[in-house]
């Protein structure tokens, strides 16, 4: 009787060994050693000095490191909630069976197979404010280079502003993957619940309120919480390949990017380390508050 | 024409090429509870659908009440159905479920509330209303959906198949409540299901339905005592009625003429009585099978093989000699070309 618990037990662990030594020498390991850098000074050369929390004090003076936890916050704010609603007006568009619904989900799916340098340079071309095709269709009709309404179309790569602007645009359009599993999620609702809804008159808005939103709450709210992960990464190559951090003063430089340079181009490793860490546990807090949200909704949902 | 609860005008339906109904004209009277009866694949589960307007009408009318609906959406045909998965939201307890149809119609939600409250109490779920259908077995869910289909008092109630996924004995019961709440609302109902049992308890007529086309039109009472055709008469009743050619292995007892062999004999298992009186046709028993009661016993004559409901304390063994005797009076005669009954 014991013996048959104890085998599965022992397959699993053998079967979950090889994930696990990954999980703990590229991931754990490298976790702990940041924990421990962020507390010294070290650049490669000399061995670490052990300084307390003398990165962490000096982070909280730095100007550049604000702007740059600014910047990544507005752009985790401004561009996941765009991004998930993105992603789901497409998938309840093109979940039927229609005419063009097959190339137009791979169009949606496209953009997110673009190697991510490859598609980083790809936008430094069409953002290009001369002969970059986004502003040549702005400036349509216009004269002299502006728009139709007289105005300068957006300066992506020079205007503060307008590069944030760009970094998120460029965001916007891989999320093929978020797509995809909205488009699952919606195809696995049950079809009689839609049926019904049709015999009582229900209205489109009526459907989307209060059958099709609340029926995918659950998944939309663990891509939140994935997306909210995921966008110090995808903000990450666009900011050094397409705006290099500026233009100045920082306006596109977000936390990966300024460690990134504290580390690799300053040789300040301790202080990147230190920086890394506060956006972790920034991105903890935010998802913590996040699953107690969901918990709270997902009582509604046990079956 | 304005009496009737519901007309189908030569109807006819397809899925991509394949035709499920043929031209089908049925009258449906109003306050009248109609089961229509079938095989798996017979149309029934589109005639209801295309009532309901979840399926497009290929050609003919529908009318409901004396109004043409063939053309309107599923909402504007003031229909009320109980799904066969019940189609409760999952994600709405009870209470939103039944009001969800007033709600969406704009209805104020203290009077929506009322009206859920007053039909569920009718259908026996107001202790439910406060949970989720996750929460509910089977047969409280179908009763939420019950209370939802009533809430809105449309012209019609449609069922598709309400009572398959129950157990046996909830079965029985809710099949009794379904039948005494049409009798105390009234209202005109179409019920589908494959269970002839169901249909036969159940309804004011059956429509029997076989391969998109209407085989029998009638009673209960029409459907079993005068089976229109082979089919109606093989399908209705359990075990399924014997049929052997005239002038073959059996002749019943007071038959006025002989029949040709184009003629087919029909006879229920327990018209057939096994008592040797000398004048059967002789037999052997193949098998018995013993149900409670009953007892079904296979019996051989020559190349047929006829079936006999016995009591069981009286039924023979495999391998006896027995003879087969049928009166006359329990005998229905069908053409063995059309499968058409031949009246007599």
């Amino acid at each position: 009787m014991s013996t048959e618990p104890d085998r599965g037990h022992r397959q699993l662990r053998l079967m979950l060994a090889p994930y696990l030594l990954g999980l703990v020498v590229l991931v754990l390991g490298p976790f702990v050693i940041t924990l421990a850098l962020a507390f010294t000074e070290y650049d490669l050369i000399r061995p670490p000095v052990w300084t307390g929390t003398g990165n962490f004090t000096e982070l909280t003076r730095d100007p550049i490191f604000r702007t740059a936890l600014v910047n990544s916050l507005v752009f985790a704010a401004v561009a996941v909630p765009l991004r998930l609603l993105i992603a789901l007006a497409l998938a309840l568009l093109l979940h039927r069976r229609a005419m063009a619904a097959g190339p137009a989900r791979t169009a949606a799916v496209l953009p997110a197979a673009v190697p991510e340098i490859a598609y980083g340079l790809l936008w430094l071309w069409l953002l290009n404010p001369l002969y970059g095709p986004i502003n040549q269709v702005l400036a349509l009709g216009g004269q002299n280079g502006l728009t139709v309404f007289g105005r300068t179309p957006p300066q992506w790569l020079t205007d503060p502003a307008d590069a944030r602007a760009a970094i998120i645009l460029m965001s916007l359009f891989t999320i093929g993957e978020t797509f995809i599993i909205l488009l699952a999620a919606r195809r696995s609702l049950p079809h009689d619940v839609y049926e019904l809804a049709a015999l009582e008159d229900a209205t489109s808005w009526d459907v989307l309120r209060r059958i099709t939103l609340p029926l995918i709450a659950p998944v939309l709210g663990l891509l939140l919480v994935r997306d909210v992960i995921q966008s110090l990464h995808f903000s990450f190559v666009p900011a050094l390949v397409v705006t290099d951090g500026g233009p100045p003063p920082y306006a596109t430089t977000y936390v990966p990017l300024f460690a990134y340079r504290t580390a690799f181009e300053y040789l300040r490793y301790g202080y990147a380390a230190a920086a890394t860490l506060v956006m972790l546990l920034l991105t903890v807090a935010a998802v913590a508050v996040q699953w107690r949200l969901l918990r709270r909704y997902g009582r509604f949902h046990d079956r | 024409m304005t009496d009737a609860g519901l007309v189908l005008e030569g109807v006819s339906a397809a899925y991509r090429d394949a035709r499920v109904l043929h031209r089908l004209d049925l009258e449906v009277h109003r306050g009248e509870l109609l089961v229509v009866l079938g095989p798996s694949g017979a149309g029934k589960s589109t005639l209801l659908r295309l009532v309901a307007g979840l399926h497009p009408v290929a050609e003919g009318r529908v009318l409901i009440q004396g109004r043409d609906v063939t053309t309107l959406r599923p909402g504007r045909r003031n229909v009320s159905m109980v799904f066969q998965s019940y189609a409760l939201f999952p994600h709405l307890t009870a209470l939103d479920n039944i009001t969800f149809g007033l709600e969406v119609r704009d209805v104020s939600r203290a009077a929506a509330r009322e009206r859920a409250r007053a039909a569920a109490a009718s259908v026996g779920c107001a202790h439910l209303l406060d949970r989720r259908p996750g929460q509910l077995s089977g047969g409280e869910r179908q009763r939420v959906a019950l209370a939802r289909a009533l809430v809105r008092e449309p012209d019609l109630f449609l069922f598709d198949e309400p009572l398959s996924n129950l157990d046996p004995e909830l079965r029985v019961e809710t099949r009794g409540e379904l039948k005494a709440l049409h009798a105390r609302l009234g209202v005109t109902s179409v019920h589908v299901t494959h269970d002839q049992t169901e249909a036969l308890v159940l309804a004011d007529r059956i429509a029997v339905l076989r391969d998109g086309r209407l085989e029998q039109l009638g009673t209960p009472d029409e459907i079993w005592r005068s089976p229109a055709t082979v089919f109606v008469a093989r399908f209705v009743g359990s075990p399924a009625m014997n049929l052997v050619p005239a002038g073959g292995p059996v002749a019943p007892e007071g038959m006025p003429e002989a029949l040709g062999p184009e003629r087919l004999l029909g006879f229920r298992p327990e018209a057939v009585r096994l008592d040797p009186t000398g004048s059967g046709a002789p037999a052997t028993v193949e098998r018995v099978d013993v149900v409670g009661e009953d007892a079904h016993a296979y019996l051989r004559l020559a190349d047929h093989l006829i079936v006999a409901r016995v009591p069981a304390s009286a039924r023979p063994a495999p391998g006896d000699p027995a003879e087969v005797a049928v009166r006359w009076a329990d005998v229905h005669v069908f053409d063995a070309g059309t499968g058409q009954r031949v009246p007599l």
